[in-house]
């Protein structure tokens, strides 16, 4: 039985892809426990299984073996239905390319996830003027991404996954479309949130920007864990 | 209820943002709802006008009459008194008065006309002159005299064909002889006071209209009459009133003395012919809208892959399959709906406007066409009827959200991962 107090908790997953006449095994036995509040970094390669090993704990796909625990509910037995509201309530997602919806306002994609779960209005606008004052993003909530920076999308993107309070954060190389300045400024608006509002972040990357922050560094080569080093 | 809020917030502006997609693909649906509104206005007013021509030449759009009569054509085979009381009565009664716009009795026998000239089958009339006036058009296609009054006695209405060939003018004196109620051959002398052509052979050749008091003194039948002929406002009432009749009249339906017809049982041939001309419009309505629909389907497909990375996001942030397919299809029935509703009231103004009094297609028709007894009238006003706007827009919408399935399906099936790997 997995320690039911981890954030997540992994245990002999595999994630096998069939492409034509061969077998890609993109994650290989991956046994892992990640603690409330963790700020971690998934390092590797390009192929080396971060992305596919960020995207079967955020439930975005299931694993071919092995279980997924996220605050205690098994993730790797859920429906599509499931998953859906799984994700919805327990995991926020930020995403290289920033991923905010054209059509909504920078205040609508921030409270995107909160409407979904039925949160009312003034319990929504006062969350995300909250983050969007911390963020520096006063004054920006009515223009739509087409209008913003990258660096300001990718702040937007932060307080989407965040503002509902989510269980944890997954972020698949969010720094990757930002130049330096932007990326510290986002790390160290993602810090202060793992830091103030205890969120638990797990990064996949391969920056060293990011993995020279992180408290925990997970480096995976191959699809299998090479080494799990926690700083102090 | 507020994510079905989202989700239509997201599916209009999803439908702003693609404005000029959106607009192609509403004018196709505005143009196709016009176009069917126009076709279906002129069809049914085609359909009314023929109706209206074959019931008023005819026995109306509904008969009352003894079971018998209608093959038999026997004065033996008349409606009862008691019959003909209880059927007026209905036609008064509350529910069924309003659907009435004409009603005419009448004593109808075959037999035979007669002059100085010679002898020729005649089928002859016997009918209440101001009631008939209102129920057919037989004193509107008057070539000379009048047509008859109340108070005529010996009062004969003749058809052209009739006339020529009996030799006759006003005035001129004809006997008309039938077996009478008693099996005896009477004959009743008669004086031409009005011809008429109807533009159909068969009618202008034998039909003669006489008062139906003289007729059933003559025939020894009294106040009876072979049939009571009713004329309504919209022959879409036919059924309703059919019915009506039916349970009004149960008590004589069931002892055999009479029968309710309607004209689609009274005038099978005029039937088919409306029915297989609108079997043929549908047929092109369909066509048109199949076309129209692939048109549809393309559009919100391409859509949808244009989206695709954007479908995998709002399933990432919680938005399941089935709301991301819901999210497809409000996106098509707005469409559908907003185009649907312009085309036809756009195609319902237009027709209007454009041919409100009537669309002439004499300039086509070298001489009158009949078909089936039935006098083609080259105008055709188009009729404009609520089921049928109701229908027109049912069957759009139909369209519409068929059109909008299979890309929701799509939507709904996409593989979150790989849509988000999706490069545009």
């Amino acid at each position: 039985m997995p320690d039911q107090s981890a954030a997540v908790h992994t245990e002999g997953i595999w994630k096998i892809f069939k492409q034509e006449a061969e077998e890609v095994r993109a994650v290989r036995d991956v046994t892992l426990t990640f603690a409330p509040g963790e700020f971690t970094a998934l390092a590797g390669p390009s192929g080396s299984g971060k992305t596919t090993l960020l995207n079967l704990i955020g439930g975005l796909t299931r694993p071919t073996r092995g279980r997924i625990w996220v605050a205690g509910q098994d993730v790797s037995q859920m429906s599509s239905q499931e998953l859906a509201q799984f994700r919805l309530e327990n995991v926020g997602f930020v995403f290289q390319a920033y991923n905010l919806l054209p059509v909504l306002t920078a205040l609508e994609n921030a409270e995107f996830p909160m409407l979904l779960r039925g949160v009312p209005a003034n319990e929504r606008a006062r969350r995300v003027g909250e983050l969007f004052e911390r963020t520096g993003m006063t004054g920006l909530e009515d223009r739509r991404p087409g209008k913003l920076s990258g660096g300001q999308q990718q702040r937007v993107a932060v307080v989407r996954a965040v503002a509902s309070n989510p269980a944890l954060v997954l972020a698949d190389e969010p720094t990757a479309n930002l130049d330096t300045a932007a990326s510290e400024a986002l790390l160290d608006m993602m810090l202060e949130f793992n830091q103030e509002l205890g969120v638990t972040f797990i990064f996949a990357t391969h920056d060293e920007h990011v993995m020279e922050r992180s408290r925990r560094v997970v480096r995976m080569v191959d699809g299998a864990i090479d080494s799990d080093e926690t700083r102090s | 209820m507020e994510h079905s809020l989202v989700i239509v917030v997201l599916a209009l502006r999803n439908l702003r943002r693609q404005f000029r997609r959106t607009l192609l693909t509403s004018l196709a649906m505005i143009i196709g709802g016009g176009l069917l509104m126009f076709s279906l206005t002129l069809g049914d007013g085609t359909h009314e006008r023929w109706i209206e021509s074959g019931v008023r030449m005819g026995s109306g759009h509904v008969t009352i009459e003894r079971p018998e009569f209608r093959t038999s054509r026997r004065i033996e085979d008349r409606l009862p008194e008691m019959a003909r009381r209880a059927t007026e009565q209905a036609l008064t009664s509350v529910g069924i008065a309003e659907q009435v716009k004409a009603v005419s009795p009448k004593l109808i026998i075959t037999g035979l006309a007669s002059s100085a000239a010679g002898a020729r089958p005649a089928q002859i009339m016997g009918v209440e002159p101001r009631a008939e006036a209102s129920f057919s058009t037989l004193d509107e296609q008057l070539v000379e005299g009048r047509y008859l009054d109340p108070a005529d006695r010996l009062a004969a209405y003749v058809g052209i064909g009739l006339v020529e060939s009996l030799d006759l003018r006003l005035g001129s004196r004809l006997v008309v002889t039938a077996q009478d109620a008693h099996r005896e051959v009477a004959g009743q002398l008669l004086r031409v006071v009005g011809v008429f052509r109807t533009g159909v052979p068969k009618i202008d050749q034998a039909l003669i209209h006489m008062p139906l008091k003289t007729a059933g003194k003559w025939l020894g039948s009294g106040r009876d009459v072979t049939n009571v002929g009713v004329i309504v406002e919209d022959s879409a009432d036919v059924s309703r009133l059919v019915v009506g009749l039916r349970d009004a009249l149960a008590e004589p339906i069931q002892s055999g003395t009479t029968t309710v017809t309607s004209w689609q049982e009274a005038m099978p041939e005029l039937s088919a012919m409306v029915a297989i001309d609108d079997f043929g419009n549908y047929l092109v309505y369909g066509i048109l809208f199949v076309i129209i629909g692939f048109g549809i389907v393309n559009t919100v497909l391409m859509s949808v892959m244009h989206r695709y990375r954007e479908f995998g996001v709002l399933q990432a942030l919680g938005l399941t399959p089935g709301q991301t397919g819901a999210l497809v299809l409000v996106e098509g029935l707005v469409l559908t709906v907003v185009s649907s509703t312009i085309g036809i009231g756009l195609g319902i103004l237009l027709t209007w406007y454009c041919f409100g009094d009537g669309l002439d297609f004499s300039a086509l028709m070298d001489e009158e066409m009949t078909f089936s007894g039935v006098v083609i009238d080259p105008v055709i006003i188009p009729l404009f009827r609520m089921a049928r706007i109701i229908q027109a827009l049912a069957f759009i919408l139909g369209v519409g959200v068929v059109a909008s399935v299979y890309p929701a399906i799509r939507a709904m099936r996409i593989d979150v991962t790989k849509a988000m790997k999706f490069d545009r």
